[in-house]
């Protein structure tokens, strides 16, 4: 792969971080050639009901012009499915986005070890194989010569995973950080407006900041997941959800929070890595602290041994910033196999 | 932090008699425990934690042992803490029903003290909060500390929210 000048690559999953990668990808298209001195060829993309596939390359244009023209091309086929075609595409890269079940991991995790298996490499957007089978998919791609990347799993565009190569000289203690923006959002409302957690929840829903059955957020299971996999990639550890001890947001009451604020606190929802522990729990942290970020951001502290604290904070969630994180993997990928 | 443990007799004003010597030499007073359950012979154990300057702390506890044996109050212990350690943490639910008095005295028990206790409720009986400020000794870890709140909170259905 990439000893010419073509990238071959295929999409699965065409919901809002895989178009929102298809129109960066086109927008940044010149600038990729430019500077990384390749073109990337969409050969394949695979939706729930079907598969557009192109080996000379599928027309963007065309198609983000109107998401319905996905089924109107010529090539499209109906009922196919992404792991029962994978093997037959001439692809470098499988781009992963499928809407994924968070207690098994499917379909995405079939998709991911089906490509390692063909020796694809594989990038993607779905926390949940990671947190579920972080070793078993590690395992096979070593053993594949595969390289697998998933920057956009944990806090989006955030560079959160790829730190780690920037700090590879220091050593981390801890991480401490706020994973979910929707919790962050909640909380900074209750504290700032002393509104109930279920007030503060339907805000949230309304603002399309919390999911129709916001459960995976306020009980702490997604914050969890992406303490699974940071803690992973930052430590070396092949841990997965089960590990991690959680508690959620939803016994916080205003009343909680105004002893917090009396005392100089606020209480934030923390993912919290240390000495072989993984927690995600609510916890009082001090006013002028940090970690105290409002809003829907994502904020991720390493602790380390030569350089102090290290924080990152940004948007933790949204299609281009998903997009963005996937598009990077993919550079990276890229002047990895060319041995940069 | 001093930490002071002293004998009472049940009768009115003896605690009024405790606090005089203390507050009048500079004693920042933090806690009082009072044991009533406890009490042998009509003598009542009580806790009582301070802080006191720094620079003051030899003179001002000299006068506080003076002005507890003018006051024929029995002193039983009396100790600096300094080298505690302070954990703040909330606890939520059916705090006041589930007697928070027991749960202070099972913190004692294990050396926690409770140096500081907020509450926030509507009704007694309803669900409310309650902030505690406590310290624990030097050797006990924050995880061990968290493990004995959590075993109270585990049994009385609380929720934890530590610092």
């Amino acid at each position: 792969m990439c000893e010419g000048m073509e990238v071959k690559i295929c999409l699965i999953g065409m919901g809002n971080v895989g178009t929102c990668f298809l129109r960066l990808l086109k927008e940044k298209h010149d600038n990729i050639r430019v500077n990384f001195n390749f073109n990337c060829k969409l050969v394949a993309i695979f939706e729930h009901d079907g598969a557009l596939i192109d080996n000379d390359g599928i027309d963007l244009d065309n198609l983000l012009e109107d998401y319905n023209n996905l089924r109107k091309n010529q090539y499209w086929k109906s009922n196919v499915k992404a792991q029962d075609l994978i093997s037959t595409l001439d692809i470098d890269i499988c781009i992963e986005t499928t809407p994924t079940n968070p207690n098994t991991g499917e379909p995405a995790l079939t998709h991911i070890i089906e490509a390692l298996n063909n020796k694809i490499d594989v990038i993607s957007s779905n926390k949940a194989p990671f947190y579920l089978h972080y070793k078993k998919i590690q395992d096979l791609a070593e053993k594949m010569n595969c390289l697998v990347k998933f920057e956009a799993t944990v806090a989006s565009c955030v560079p959160a995973i790829s730190i780690r190569k920037s700090l590879i000289g220091n050593t981390i203690s801890r991480i401490r950080a706020i994973l979910n923006g929707t919790n962050n959002y909640i909380l900074s409302r209750m504290a700032t407006e002393g509104v109930s957690f279920s007030v503060a929840l339907k805000e949230a829903q309304e603002l399309g900041y919390a999911e129709t059955d916001p459960s995976l957020d306020i009980n702490g299971y997604d914050s969890a997941g992406k303490l699974v996999i940071l803690s992973n990639e930052l430590f070396g550890w092949s841990k997965s959800i089960e590990d991690v001890k959680i508690k959620g947001i939803t016994k916080i009451t205003p009343h909680a929070l105004e002893l917090a604020k009396l005392d100089g606190y606020v209480i934030k929802h923390l993912a919290i890595s240390e000495e072989n522990n993984l927690i995600v729990e609510p916890r009082l942290v001090k006013k002028d602290s940090p970690l105290n970020i409002q809003g829907t951001l994502n904020l991720i502290e390493l602790q380390t041994k030569y350089a102090g604290s290290i924080i990152l904070i940004g948007k933790g969630a949204g299609g281009f910033e998903a997009a963005a994180a996937i598009l990077n993997d993919l550079i990276s990928i890229v002047k990895k196999r060319r041995g940069f | 932090m001093i930490y002071l443990e002293v004998r009472l007799p049940d009768i009115p004003g003896s605690l009024i008699e405790l606090i005089k010597p203390v507050s009048q030499n500079g004693g920042n007073i933090h806690g009082i425990l009072h044991h009533h359950d406890k009490k042998i012979n009509n003598m009542i154990p009580v806790n009582i934690w301070f802080e006191l300057s720094e620079e003051l702390i030899e003179v001002s506890l000299k006068n506080i042992k003076k002005g507890l044996m003018e006051k024929n109050i029995q002193l039983i212990k009396i100790s600096v803490g300094s080298k505690n350690k302070i954990l703040t943490f909330i606890l939520t639910g059916h705090v006041f029903d589930t007697d928070i008095t027991e749960t202070i005295k099972r913190l004692d028990s294990k050396n926690i003290k409770v140096l500081e206790l907020h509450a926030k409720f509507t009704e007694i009986d309803e669900i409310s909060s309650v902030l505690m400020k406590v310290e624990f000794p030097e050797d006990m870890t924050k995880f061990e500390l968290t493990n004995e709140i959590e075993k109270i909170c585990k049994e009385k259905n609380l929720f934890l929210i530590r610092s």
